[in-house]
């Protein structure tokens, strides 16, 4: 049993983790009060961006922070079209997927089939030791590891810090934020661009860590799932990493009943993952009541005087 | 009107010679579009003292005052703070200048804490710690003898209470010029007095106070200088104890001779369009009155005590208990069930904006909404007779711009009261529900709201659920005041006890 | 700053074709300069694309062919985002079209079209309507958000679809390619004379019409326009909203699920995966562009129909990636959203103080 289960808890955590990343930068958005629903169009193009920066620089690092910059840039065409232009918060999203999607095609096609340097698992000192927990959480590259830091920092700075705070007015009521002598517009601007950079590091994950050769169709519906996922979590990072080890397993052990070869048809394997995005979006609207969402959450600031 | 128990511990406080205006406007205005909403403003503020700024709705109070707190700059002239030039170019310069302001609707965020909320923008450091934020409030409030739970949620505070938090914020930031935009208005009488005797001493202390209001009694008792602003204009400055009467500082603020009064003949009392019979749930408690043709029962009560539920329970908007509410002599499920577009019931919201009108749609579609029924044949709809109509409506009630194909958001709010007034006497109701009527009306609009409705009382019995004492006391057969989900009192507006008995109802005392 | 932003008394009469115009500039721009980083001549590239999509007979057949389904596809999504009700769906209700009516073909293959065609035309409406009807079903009882349920399911009908022609459905004559056998004539909609437009435009514009008619004459049609502030408008107004919602999502689904039947019977005659290419998404573009209003999608629809008959030409002479088309795409969205400003906020120069 434990052969089995514990490779398919390693392996959950390995495709769990670019999930992780980007539901905590869509939840950093949301919590200035933006919907971004191009995480899919982001995911891709930075996934993109930090393999060519990594088969051109040959330092995965760089391509790593390419990509965080790449969702940056993505993301920011959002904020200026719905924070200074006021466009309506979905369909802007929905531009920006169709357009993040696309250009990854167009400019990625002559890579398809390369493979450019990249993560790789090493044994944590010490902690992969730890019988059980060890081979699960300890043998993984260091995005994974990384990955863990993060929802503890997300954390710290929404309850301790001072910006954390303001974020959190301005995705509650920008009135309230202006009157207090803050400025909305940029804080949901560093909101939208550094959920960008996380989500941007999901993306990079996936053509550094991940897949490791680069392939059309990269991101495969992860984004989708991480705006899912915010909705799932109640908006707190606790249950954003829950949520994602969640959809993580049920790839993981997809692809294992697959690589099993069993007579089972792998459509409908595949769906397994979209299935479950439904199913717990029904489970979420279970406890009946929607107060977590930031109040603010997809209505655009009107400019005044 | 009820008596405020506020008296001035001094009654005249003179301007000592030669005191210099902390703030100073000069020649400031400013411009939305077309109108003009402050139109090149001077006025001097002085420390110590407490300037009533009085006005009708739409008269530019709000405008004026955003432009000291830094909201938005004015278009022209300047806004001096000791002598010294200031531009401001968002409220952070204006707090730092030592200009507090406690806004009409509350800046507060509701889901953060009291103590969140006191120091949003004040944590003077990056990082913080909630223990210590909270004992900062706790102690501010304990130093100015405030009641109030720094580790409190703001959406579990009463009106009142929000309000504190907003003046605790004044006091953390150390304003020295606290700008108070209709504060009373969410407030019962008895905290509008401890209210009044806080800002007095604020004033004490050499704060200065600037409150905005268009109430004359609370203006009269609290001011020691009053200035007058109409169409965007200062019409007039004067201390409060030059004065002649109230009357002439209603025609002042106003710009013709108003009383604010209706002359409210008897209309025939028929039978009853709606009783509520013991309703509990939904936040309310053994709710017993009815309401008969040809009568105004007023609700009144501090905003949040249960009058939202109450109209929604009789609107259709939510689904009371089964045999508690019953409209037109039918219960309530059989009433719904069978209810006609017209002499039917009919609500007048208070949110005309979001619930009684299309904002992106023209006056044909606005009146369409409620009466299409009147207006189709098997699955079509009449788009000309609905044109014609309109247009008809639109004549009778003198509603601006005179054109069916406005759109909703073009127009006034008095406008646009006109026209969901227009359209719900159009289903010639049964029943009527006016919520708030004539808020943020002037002073024109809401003596037309008044006759119609009591106009209306001769097809209709009427529900009157309002804030304003004096429009329940004008229109009103009978009051019900409101507190904590019940009714604590139904009085007859007949007799002269009770103005005087109100005020502490609305508190929850009773005798 | 010599400017600032004021709001718009009047609505601004031509706004909205002066907005979509500078877009469609803008993003032909931008294009050009992706065509010139891939190294070809920008200026030859928009000439070949201008050439694939309106330069002769054959281009304007083959956009008019396109913009079918994406007229069918976007006349759904349209009146969903009407009221507010973000289907984003149209991708896996065409998908659930396209199976219903194939199912009828596969089925009846001996049926006379003129029993057979009706058949497979009410089991599309019927298939692409339930798959929007359960989205807004979830959305109604259980709060859960229509876009991300939409979108998931638009990846299950893909999947489902790819389940039934790799197995059950698999022509055995087909060398192992997934594919249904071809239809039978019955099954197949006609061509229009000797051209290579079929009998499909016939049943677009009766059906655009129709729903033209119903939003502007019909008292539902109003509820429906009237529903689109929101829940609590409607329920002041007495109209049962979450009954037009489930009508409307069903329309939705079913108008996308007639896409998929026409797309399927028309032009490929068989069913395989080949079929889905992305028309439910650029029906979003479309249908935001043509501001949501019927005939204006009759228009929009050409004209991105045209820009992928375009691309294609792009894509033989030039050997630029398909995807250049979904690009413009997403840009022309992205910036007519963002020209939308200007409809309702104008700059003025600054009063001087």
């Amino acid at each position: 049993m434990w052969e089995f289960l514990i490779p398919l808890f390693a392996a959950t955590v390995q495709s769990g983790t670019p999930i992780l990343y980007a539901t905590l930068g869509e939840m950093m958005t949301e919590k200035g009060g933006v919907l971004n629903l191009g995480v899919e169009g982001i995911m891709s193009i930075s996934a993109l961006a930090a393999f060519w920066v990594s088969l051109v620089t040959g330092s995965p690092w760089l391509g790593f922070l390419a990509g965080g910059l790449g969702g940056m840039a993505l993301s920011s065409l959002h904020g200026f079209v719905c924070i200074s232009c006021l466009g309506n918060q979905v369909v802007s999203g929905l531009a920006l997927t169709i357009l993040g999607v696309g250009l990854t095609h167009f400019l990625g096609v002559s890579y398809v089939g390369l493979s450019a340097p990249g993560f790789f698992p090493f044994d944590f000192p010490l902690l992969s030791q730890i019988p059980v927990i060890g081979d699960i959480f300890f043998k993984h590259n260091m995005l994974v590891y990384i990955s863990f830091v993060i929802p503890v920092l997300f954390w710290f700075f929404f309850k301790r810090t001072s910006l954390g705070m303001h974020v959190t007015a301005t995705g509650e009521m920008p009135a309230a934020a202006a009157a207090a002598g803050l400025k909305p517009i940029a804080l949901r601007y560093f909101a939208v661009t550094v959920g960008g950079f996380l989500i941007g590091l999901g993306g990079a994950y996936l053509s550094l860590a991940y897949m490791h050769l680069w392939s059309n169709g990269i991101s495969g519906g992860r984004g989708w799932i991480a705006v899912a996922l915010v909705i799932f979590a109640f908006w707190r990072p606790g249950r954003a990493v829950a949520g994602a080890y969640l959809f993580g397993g049920v790839m993981a052990f997809q692809l294992r009943l697959q690589a099993m070869g069993t007579n089972f048809p792998s459509s409908l394997l595949l769906m397994l993952p979209y299935l479950l995005t439904i199913l717990a979006l029904i489970l979420s609207a279970w406890r009946g009541k929607r107060i977590d969402a930031p109040a603010a959450l997809g209505t655009n600031i009107e400019p005044e005087g | 009107m009820p008596e405020l128990k506020f008296v001035r511990p001094i009654h005249i406080r003179p301007l000592p010679e030669g005191t210099q205006p902390v703030v100073s406007l000069k020649n400031v205005t400013k411009r939305f579009g077309k109108i003009i909403a402050n139109d090149s403003i001077t006025l001097d503020i002085y420390p110590g003292r407490i300037k009533a700024l009085l006005g009708e709705n739409g008269a530019g109070k709000s405008t004026m005052m955003s432009l000291l707190a830094g909201r938005y700059p004015p278009d022209e002239g300047v806004i001096e703070i000791d002598g010294n030039p200031m531009k401001f170019s968002s409220s952070k310069d204006a707090i730092t200048a030592g200009i507090g302001m406690v806004y009409q609707h509350f800046m507060l965020v509701d889901s953060m804490t009291v103590a969140e909320n006191v120091l949003l923008g004040q944590e003077g450091s990056f990082f913080i710690n909630p223990k210590e934020m909270m004992k900062r409030v706790g102690d501010l409030a304990e130093t100015y003898g405030l009641d109030i739970d720094p580790a409190a949620h703001i959406s579990d505070l009463s009106m009142g209470e929000r309000q504190l938090v907003e003046i605790l914020k004044l006091l953390y930031r150390e304003s020295r010029i606290l700008i108070f935009d209709e504060p009373t208005a969410v407030l019962t009488p008895e905290e509008t007095s401890k209210l009044f005797e806080a800002l007095w001493r604020m004033s004490e202390q050499g704060k200065s106070i600037i409150f905005i209001s268009h109430k004359l009694e609370e203006v009269i008792a609290l001011a020691d200088e009053i200035a007058i602003l109409r169409h965007g204009k200062i019409e007039g400055e004067f201390d409060t104890n030059a004065i002649e009467s109230k009357s002439d500082l209603a025609s002042r603020m106003v710009g013709k001779e108003v009383l604010l009064e209706v002359n409210r003949e008897p209309a025939q009392i028929c039978e009853p369009v709606l009783e509520i019979r013991h309703l509990t749930g939904l936040g309310l408690t053994d709710i017993n009155f009815r309401v008969r043709k040809g009568e105004v029962v007023a609700i009144v009560g501090v905003a949040g005590n249960g009058q939202k539920a109450l109209i929604e329970a009789v609107t259709g908007l939510c689904k009371p208990p089964v045999d508690t509410v019953f409209i037109m002599q039918k219960p309530w499920r059989k009433f719904f069930a069978e209810s006609t577009w017209n002499r039917s019931m009919c609500y007048i919201p208070e949110d005309r904006m979001g619930l009684a009108t299309l904002r992106n749609q023209n006056m044909v579609d606005n009146l369409l909404l409620t009466t299409r029924k009147g207006f189709s044949k098997g699955p079509w709809l009449n788009k000309k007779r609905a044109e014609k109509d309109t247009l008809a409506l639109i004549k009778k009630y003198d509603i601006r711009p005179g054109r069916i194909h406005a759109l909703a958001w073009q127009l006034s709010g008095g406008n646009l009261q006109k026209a969901v007034l227009a359209r719900e006497l159009y289903r010639e109701p049964r029943l009527i529900i006016a919520e708030q009527p004539t808020q943020g009306l002037d002073v024109s609009a809401t003596e037309e709201v008044w006759s119609r409705l009591l106009e209306a009382r001769g097809m209709a019995g009427i529900l009157l659920v309002t804030g304003d004492l004096n429009e329940a006391l004008q229109l009103a057969d009978h009051i019900a005041v409101m507190y904590r989900g019940r009714i604590l009192g139904m009085l007859p507006t007949s007799d002269k006890e009770t103005p005087g008995k109100i005020g502490p109802l609305m508190a929850g005392v009773i005798d | 700053m010599p400017l600032k932003i004021r709001k718009r008394d009047d609505p601004w009469k031509w706004g909205a074709l002066v907005v979509f115009l500078g877009a469609l500039l803008f993003s032909l721009a931008i294009s050009g300069l992706l065509l010139a980083g891939q190294g070809k001549d920008a200026l030859e590239g928009l000439y070949v694309l201008w050439q694939g999509s309106f330069g002769n007979l054959w281009a304007l057949e083959g956009a008019l062919l396109k913009a079918i389904p994406l007229f069918l596809c976007s006349l759904g999504v349209a009146i969903a985002f009407r009221m507010q009700i973000w289907n984003i769906g149209a991708e896996g209700q065409f998908a659930l079209g396209a199976i219903g009516a194939t199912w009828m073909a596969l089925l009846f293959p001996d049926l006379p079209g003129i029993i057979l065609l009706p058949l497979m035309f009410v089991m599309a409406f019927l298939f692409g309507g339930f798959w929007a009807f359960i989205p807004a079903f979830l959305k109604l009882k259980l709060r859960v958000n229509e876009i991300i349920s939409t979108l998931m399911l638009n990846y299950i009908a893909i999947l489902l679809l790819d389940f039934l022609v790799f197995g059950v459905w698999k022509d055995p004559a087909s060398f192992g390619f997934p594919m249904t056998p071809e239809f039978t004539s019955g099954a197949v909609i006609p061509h229009i004379g000797e051209s290579r437009v079929h009998w499909g435009i016939l049943f677009c514009t009766v059906v655009g019409i129709g729903l033209w008619a119903f939003m502007r004459y019909t008292r539902l049609g109003f509820e429906l326009q009237a529903s689109g502030q929101g829940s609590r408008v409607a329920k002041y107004a007495k109209i049962r909203y979450g009954m037009l919602v489930m009508l409307v999502m069903t329309l939705s689904g079913g108008f996308a699920g007639w896409a998929g039947c026409v797309e399927t019977s028309a032009v490929l005659n068989r069913l395989q995966p080949s079929l889905m290419v992305g028309y439910g998404y650029t029906a979003i573009v479309v249908a935001w562009l043509a501001r949501l209003e019927p005939l204006n999608i009759a228009f929009a629809s050409f004209l991105l129909a045209a820009l992928r008959v375009g691309v294609e030409n792009l894509q033989l002479e030039l050997q630029i990636p398909a995807s250049f088309g979904v690009i413009m795409e997403g840009m022309i969205l992205l910036t007519v959203l963002a020209g939308q400003f200007f409809l309702t906020y104008k700059l003025e120069r600054k009063h001087r103080s």
